[in-house]
């Protein structure tokens, strides 16, 4: 399904419409006045309102189920596109004068203004994301080309033409095209067209992308992320008890989710015993949650007799589940997820030596230790390159928080500067 | 004799109970033949704890160690040199690592007297001359994908008076062309003589589905036959339900559910399971299969959901004598309407999901993209 200018079109029509693009493309930017963000932003408040009333509920339900998210925290995950949330997001991504900068002391005038097209390359693990990608970029006042992700449901498409029933005018700002990733030379085409790509995905989508654009083409990446929690012997069993909650909550399926622990220590019977003490905490928390799906648990239990046979870890405590793996070299990777994790050790003064080589893969880090010891381990984790340092609660979200240690908007938009005549 | 021959000799395919006590003592040979010869294996065996004389009763087959495939993949253990390995195969490679398995004189003599009998109880032999319709790939010299070599095996069950595939080595790779399978189906309706087809059920779910769409459907000669060998494997998301498959090919080729037969076997474990007319896998005397916990391998008996652990002393070259597949699965005793007393497999799933690899390579490889 393809979405040009408020009106829907059937895939066979692509070639067609894309030799129209640039014309359009083209037309708006000269003759449309500039997108205006409270605009934007009435749009979408008018359609989280919709979204409270239940408008959305029979779409929702299915996706929410799948993911084992509650009701009410999808009532908060929609009020990102209530006007106060999105007008907060404004303030603190850009700053509280975003639409009145004040001039240089030369008498410059400063403003914020648009790339201009963003081409969205979306990814399909989340469904949703692409249209709220989208929505960014018209906040920032971009004209939009999405790419939807194969295998996407259509609730991007429906979503954004529901955007353009509140308000006609984003009909010009918004192009949703269902390109197969394969065609290499019409993801050209549209690259070319554009100012910035916003790309989502892992390496391989990272990699594609930048191949596709032209040199002069901003690529924005949201990449595969990777995170991790750090402990102390200071740290609390009801540290490790929100941890192992958060584990078996996300199935460490997130680019927050926990992937393993570090523990701050040298000595290998100290970290064996941590990992048994974490293992025990581990398992309470997800008999308390309900088992993870048969398919994984066995994957895993293949996973780890591989390992127990090929002496891949110094030990492993496995049962009703769950699974910690005990290795000895501190190098930071994916578990088998679904309630695997492992344990290595680190001592704090090797935190940044350890961790340098993983630069742009690091994201969050669930910090569980003493009061006294939390800044300086916190300080030593974002110089090693972690962009946020959490509690046990890994991928709990708060509005206005940065993605991935940058902000969205200010990716989306230039400053430009206009001397006084 | 061997136990292991005397155990591939056994007149009834499907008489698991009556062979039980020679299934072990065989198994028990098979064993103590690759501690002998293969130190790797020994040494997994001491670490457990194990020693061959503990098989006594069918029982105690769940207490020799298991060998997950991932690890077969990952480690090759031998029991022979290289050199006496007459036949290598590759497994498919689903998710990109493959198994390696080679097959002495002794394995491949066995295994053939193995096709033979199970291949006579199902009535798959025939003297008409037969057409052959295979969903995979045209053999080539050198090539050791173990899913070409037993498609053109399959071949020999009829005499072959003619092939055609559905993947073509051209250019330095594979090409799929379903459009040849299909012009060849129209004219093959028009003949007399039987057609059978062979292929992994993903790619002929996909060819029926192609040819409903499309509004072409034939009827098959009678005596033909539909066989579907391999699993779904990476193709697990298409995965479509028995009873809607047999419709579709009762309507785009008119061959019945009755003349609908299915294989199964693994690169790692080359025991022949052939469904019954009620499409069930049976599990012949040459092999035995254990489910197990997901979580803890103890051996679930049964009617329970587990991981499926497959069992056979055929194979001399390599210990493979005890395999932990990814499949996910159940036993079944329950009285089948065949008659056939041995219990059933039935595959359920597999372990763990990957979106990437499940249906967007079949969707590549019919587009042409890969």
């Amino acid at each position: 399904m393809i979405l040009y200018r408020g009106k829907l079109y059937p895939d066979a029509m692509q070639g067609k419409l894309i030799g129209r693009l640039e014309g359009d493309l083209l037309d708006t930017l000269t003759s449309s006045p500039r997108l205006n963000a409270e605009r934007v932003i009435a749009a979408c408040d008018r359609m989280y309102r919709r979204a409270k009333e239940g408008k959305y509920d029979s779409l929702a339900r299915p996706l929410l189920a799948s993911f084992g998210i509650s009701y009410a925290r999808y009532a908060d995950m929609v009020r990102a596109f209530s006007a106060e949330v999105l007008r907060y997001k404004c303030e603190i991504e850009l700053g509280k004068d975003h639409t009145a900068l004040p001039p240089l002391a030369s008498g410059t005038r400063r403003s914020y203004v648009p790339l201009g097209v963003l081409l969205h390359v979306a990814a399909g693990n989340v469904d949703g994301l692409p249209a709220y990608s989208v929505a960014e970029g018209l906040l920032a006042g971009n004209i939009n080309i999405l790419k939807l992700p194969s295998g996407d449901s259509g609730l991007s498409v429906k979503l954004l033409s529901d955007l353009i029933e509140e308000d006609a005018l984003l009909a010009d700002y918004l192009y949703v095209f269902d390109v197969p990733s394969t065609e290499t030379e019409t993801l050209r085409r549209l690259a070319h067209l554009a100012d910035g790509v916003v790309v989502w995905g892992g390496d391989a989508a990272q990699r594609a992308a930048r191949d596709l654009a032209d040199i002069n083409t901003k690529i924005i990446p949201w990449g595969h992320k990777l995170s991790f929690a750090y402990a102390t012997p200071a740290a609390t069993d009801g540290q490790l008890r929100t941890l192992a909650r958060h584990i078996a909550a996300t199935e460490q399926l997130l680019c927050s989710s926990c992937q393993g622990i570090f523990y701050d220590g040298e000595d290998m019977g100290e970290v064996l015993s941590f990992g048994e003490r974490f293992f025990g905490i581990l398992q309470e928390e997800s008999a308390a949650r309900g088992p993870a799906d048969p398919a994984m648990r066995g994957r895993n239990t293949v996973n780890l007799l591989c390992d127990r046979l090929e002496g891949n870890a110094e030990r492993i405590f496995s049962g009703g589940g769950v699974s910690v793996v005990v290795k000895r070299e501190p190098r930071l990777e994916l578990s088998y997820t679904f309630r695997n994790i492992w344990v290595k050790p680190l001592s704090r003064h090797e935190i940044v030596r350890a961790l340098k080589g993983q630069r742009g893969y690091l994201q969050t880090c669930g910090l569980l230790c003493g009061e006294g010891e939390r800044e300086e381990l916190a300080e030593m984790l974002l110089r090693a390159g972690i962009v946020r340092v959490t509690g046990g609660d890994l991928s709990r979200t708060f509005f206005g928080e940065a993605h991935d240690g940058t902000y969205p908007l200010r990716e989306y938009m230039r400053i430009a500067e206009v001397d006084e005549g | 004799m061997s136990k292991t021959g005397k155990l591939f000799s056994w007149k009834k395919p499907y008489d698991t109970a009556g062979s039980d006590k020679l299934f072990v003592e065989a198994v028990a040979e098979n064993v103590r033949h690759h501690i002998a010869r293969c130190p790797a294996y020994r040494a997994i065996l001491e670490e457990a704890n194990f020693s061959p004389e503990e098989l006594k009763t069918a029982e105690d087959l769940a207490r020799l160690p298991v060998l997950p495939t991932l690890y077969l993949k990952r480690n090759r253990l031998l029991s022979v040199g290289e050199k006496k390995m007459l036949l290598k195969v590759t497994s498919s490679g689903t998710g990109g690592k493959k198994s390696l398995v080679g097959f002495d004189l002794k394995t491949l003599w066995r295994e053939l007297k193995m096709v033979v009998r199970i291949a006579n109880y199902h009535k798959l032999w025939s003297v008409r001359p037969t057409r052959y319709v295979i969903l995979g790939y045209h053999p080539r010299r050198g090539q050791s994908l173990g899913a070409a070599k037993s498609a053109y095996g399959f071949t020999f069950f009829a005499p072959a008076m003619s092939r055609v595939y559905a993947l073509e080595w051209a250019d330095g790779e594979y090409r799929l062309d379903l459009g040849r399978i299909k012009r060849a189906l129209e004219k093959y309706e028009k003949g007399h003589l039987p057609v059978r087809t062979m292929g992994f059920p993903a790619y002929t779910y996909f060819l029926l589905r192609e040819m409903k769409e499309e509004g072409l459907k034939v009827r098959l000669p009678k005596g033909s036959l539909v066989c579907l060998g391999g699993g779904w494997k990476q193709f697990y998301a298409e995965r479509v339900d028995k009873e809607a498959f047999y419709a579709l090919t009762e309507e785009v080729l008119g061959v019945d559910r009755d003349h609908v037969v299915e294989f199964f076997g693994a690169v790692e474990h080359p025991i022949l399971y052939t469904d019954c007319r009620a499409h069930h896998f049976h599990v012949p005397v040459y092999g035995r299969v254990i489910i197990r916990d997901v979580d803890t391998l103890a051996p679930l008996g049964y009617g329970k959901l587990g991981l499926v652990n497959l069992l056979t002393p055929a194979i001399s070259s390599m210990p493979l004598t005890s395999v932990l597949t990814d499949d996910i699965g159940i036993l079944h005793e329950e009285a089948c309407p065949c008659g056939c007393t041995s219990p059933w497999l039935e595959i359920v799933g597999r372990v763990g999901v990957d979106l990437v690899t499940c249906a967007q390579g079949a969707e590549e490889l019919l587009k042409g993209e890969v």
